[in-house]
């Protein structure tokens, strides 16, 4: 690539980039369809041209710009794709921050390289502000986080968000409570201490299993001993990936709800993956008579496709969720996941959210988790005759 | 008038007591009778299984098409190929040799275990059938918890059994209840010994719920792998191109015998290129015969998603073949990668057989079945010997005794043609492309013999070490 194709590639995503940023920072960002068909379609020329395992992916399925009319034929790269290539569109000695995703020496680690953090955190703040924080946006609660933090984490993408959520919106006395694989109870029942004499709200963020093992403590039992203040919510993300017990979503969200004393609606799971630079969180803090579903931010776009055809199916069928998120500027914006789930429509008929189905169970059988998953998920299948 | 049902919460564990109150009584009668008898009883009702024009295995056949995800003729095919290998003269065989050669030889005694209780796993028939009918021949009655994904075969065998044999049929009872049906399962798993099929999480679940008293076989899952070495001419490629075409087909690649990759030793790229071509024409040609069954759906997506990924590789040199139903991936090294299932497979170069030990060192202990062609021996140094020897298996059988009508297979060498590297992957098999759904029938699964594990024994040493009291 020429000097002047690169300075004339690195305007382009420039030009998207100004726009996404003005769109997140509105007051209340809403749908435009147009909009997202445009700046996706912006996007895509200049991700085909800048990044070369994505250009080879498009040229053998035939999709390239200049036969790409709309989003839906923009062709999504899988996953699993992160592990295998640098799918990052600007040169390397430009990068500035690499997330990982998890996983053991066996398997190649998914990476997603990223040459400025702006626009990734721009999104998953608008987006936690929208759907986390309704009510509590200013006022600087005390947050804690039940996962390890930068220092000990450096590469995870939610340590990341948190650490983002913290310096934006949280009090100065937020903090980690897991340590070195170990949580620390005394930390967090100082915090909800503090939250109750204050009688102000406090949030909890963090992975499934830390919930789950926090919940099975012996130590941290107790019947009110948890019990939060009015407006206190949680957020759980993430799956059990073999580091706990596996617990149905709806039995955790119980759980946690009866802990901390709290309406289940003040327990939302945030659904994302380290590929993405945006996530989708329970909708119930934002509507919370409604049913409960995950909502899309307007610069990200949620599909639920067969597989085999790669068409979407009918609004309400199960598909292969493929999620097209602008705010993956650097690397590549259409990503084809290995989960489940389909649209939830209103009493009229209006989509208004999708679910995530059996991502607790499917994601470690999906090869996504730990130890031996390449080709030991072929293992765990009929016996032997 | 509104008829009122009532859920009765151990509903389950009242038949699993029910059910083992009659088979302790029915086990005291089989227990009377001689090992001999009881053995040849049971390969009658193989004999009735495995012959050509068997009534049961084309019933069997139908009841599968209804019942799985698998097409008829794919059900057909596998069942009447597996089914011909397990022969009941090897089977007579391989007891006199585990069991009756034990009790007569020495001072041991069986004594056969009140009950056992047999948790089938999966759809594939054969393990289902072997497992219920072990016991019997050791005088142990069997409960036989049939698996949700094949609720025919257990009741068939039942009715086959009784038809051969009163006593024996009242003491193999088949059971079904749901997997969450805790108080059911807590009752199955009071027997004394219990054989298990399932994923290494059923296995230890299952393990940690029992007594060190009571006697535990579980059989994990594995996966199988083909190795093919260059030296083969163009009819071998051929030939071996459709057995292992005819290995994936088979049940859909789902069972732990169906190769998920095969890798090429030593293969110039030129002639990788021209196998994987070979194989994807041979995975069309079967799939004429034996089409592929609905897979789920989140098989599905797995198989789209490996797909494009091989897509994005094969810019690189690697090479993607997309069927209707069956997919084949040439790949540029032998980094593990997911394995689909549903007709997939990968071939992975490797420079040598060193390299080939190394690339399968991470799956230790979860391999099962190697079919070969075109190399010879790989030692555990990595190093190139004489071929082993098809069909092999661990442990070394020695000359059966003849108690059939129906010879036995040629009886092998007493040393293992295995080398221990091998056998430390998990291998426990090696054979041809196009053999690896059908192993004979004393193949030892997992390594374990057939009998042994679920046998008791006892020794009498009386009178030989006396201690003189004043």
């Amino acid at each position: 690539m020429s000097a002047l194709e690169a300075e004339v590639d690195r305007s382009a995503r420039e030009g998207v980039e100004r726009e996404l940023l003005a769109w997140m920072s509105e007051a209340k960002p809403s749908a435009d369809a147009e909009r997202f068909e445009r700046l996706a379609l912006a996007l895509f020329r200049f991700q085909f041209t800048a990044c070369a395992p994505y250009a080879r992916l498009c040229a053998s399925l035939d999709r390239t710009p200049d036969r790409v009319e709309q989003v839906s034929d923009i062709p999504a790269v899988p996953t699993g794709a992160f592990k295998e290539f640098d799918l990052r569109c600007f040169p390397e000695d430009q990068t500035t921050q690499v997330f990982r995703t998890s996983g053991t020496s066996v398997d190649r680690l998914g990476a997603l390289h990223l040459d400025s953090v702006v626009l990734y955190e721009a999104s998953l703040l608008a987006n936690l502000r929208h759907s986390f924080l309704p009510g509590l946006v200013g006022t600087r609660p005390e947050m804690r986080f039940l996962s390890p933090g930068p220092a000990e984490a450096p590469d995870s993408s939610l340590t990341h968000m948190f650490e983002a959520l913290r310096l934006a919106e949280g009090h100065p006395s937020s903090d980690y409570d897991l340590r070195e694989g170990r949580l620390d109870l005394h930390a967090f029942e100082a915090a909800v201490e503090r939250a109750r004499r204050a009688d102000r709200p406090l949030i909890v963020a963090g992975t499934s299993f830390a919930f789950v093992h926090f919940l099975d403590d012996p130590q941290a039992a107790g019947e009110t001993r948890w019990h939060l203040p009015a407006g206190s919510r949680v957020m759980e993300t993430g799956g059990f990936k073999g580091r706990s017990r596996t617990v149905p979503r709806e039995v955790l969200r119980s759980e946690i709800a009866a802990r901390f004393g709290l309406d289940e609606r003040a327990v939302v799971n945030q659904y994302g993956m380290t590929e993405l630079g945006s996530q989708f969180y329970d909708s119930t803090l934002v509507d919370p008579d409604g049913p409960r579903r995950k909502e899309a931010p307007p610069w990200t776009r949620v599909r639920f496709v067969d597989p085999e055809s790669g068409r979407d199916v009918a609004p309400g069928e199960v598909g292969m969720i493929v999620i097209h998120d602008l705010a993956n500027t650097g690397s590549v914006a259409a990503i084809q996941t290995a989960d489940l789930g389909r649209a939830i429509r209103s009493e009229d008929g209006g989509v208004i959210g999708f679910d995530v189905l059996g991502r607790e169970e499917g994601a470690e059988a999906r090869g996504c988790s730990i130890a031996t998953d390449v080709m030991l998920e072929a293992s765990s299948r009929e016996p032997a005759p | 008038m509104s008829r009122i049902e009532f859920d009765w919460p151990d509903e389950g564990a009242e038949r699993v007591r029910a059910a083992e109150g009659r088979l302790r009584l029915a086990g005291e009668e089989l227990a009377r009778r001689p090992f001999e008898a009881r053995l040849a009883s049971v390969a009658a009702v193989l004999d009735d299984w495995t012959r050509p024009d068997s009534p049961y295995r084309r019933e069997l056949a139908a009841a599968l098409a209804e019942a799985t995800p698998f097409t008829a003729a794919t059900i057909k095919e596998g069942l009447d190929s597996a089914l011909r290998a397990w022969r009941p003269a090897d089977f007579i065989a391989c007891a006199e040799r585990e069991i009756g050669g034990t009790t007569r030889a020495g001072r041991c005694s069986l004594v056969p275990f009140e009950w056992t209780t047999v948790i089938a796993g999966g759809a594939l028939p054969m393990p289902t059938m072997l497992s219920g009918l072990l016991p019997l021949v050791l005088g142990s009655p069997v409960l036989l918890r049939e698996t949700s994904k094949d609720p025919v075969t257990a009741r068939l065998l039942a009715r086959s059994i009784a038809r051969r044999d009163e006593t024996l049929a009242a003491a193999f009872e088949p059971i079904a209840f749901p997997s969450d049906d805790t108080m059911a399962l807590e009752a199955a798993l009071a027997a004394p010994c219990v054989v298990a099929t399932g994923s290494d999480e059923t296995l230890a679940s299952i393990s940690s719920r029992l007594s060190p008293t009571q006697r535990f076989v579980g059989y994990g899952h594995r996966f199988s792998i083909a190795i093919l070495g260059p030296t083969m001419d163009d009819d071998a490629l051929m030939e071996a191109a459709a057995g292992l075409a005819l290995d994936v087909s088979r049940w859909d690649q789902s069972g732990c015998l169906s190769p998920v990759v095969a890798y090429l030793v030593g293969w110039e790229r030129e002639a990788q290129r021209h196998f994987a071509s070979r194989l994807d024409d041979a995975l069309r040609r079967v799939s004429a015969d034996l089409p592929r069954g609905e897979i789920e759906l989140d098989r599905s997506i797995s198989i789209a998603h490996e797909r494009r990924e091989a897509r994005m590789r094969a810019a690189m040199g690697g090479m993607l073949f997309e069927g209707s139903d069956h997919t084949v991936v040439l790949e540029t090294d032998a980094r593990p990668r997911p394995a689909p299932l549903g007709r997939f497979i990968r071939l992975l170069p490797v420079e040598s057989p060193a390299a080939l030990i190394r690339s399968l060192e991470p799956f230790a202990g979860h391999l099962s079945n190697v079919c070969f062609a075109g190399l010879r021996e790989v030692d555990e140094r990595g190093e190139i010997e004489d071929a082993p020897r098809e069909d092999a298996a661990l442990p070394p059988r020695e000359t059966p005794a003849a108690a059939s009508p129906i010879p036995p297979r040629e009886a092998p060498s007493a040393e293992s043609p295995i080398p221990p590297a091998w056998a430390r992957l998990g291998v426990s098999r090696f054979t041809s492309p196009g053999r690896l759904q059908t192993p004979p029938i004393d193949w030892p699964h997992d390594g374990l013999p057939l009998f042994v594990p679920l046998a008791r024994f006892t020794n009498e040493d009386l009178g030989r070490h006396t201690t003189k009291v004043d």
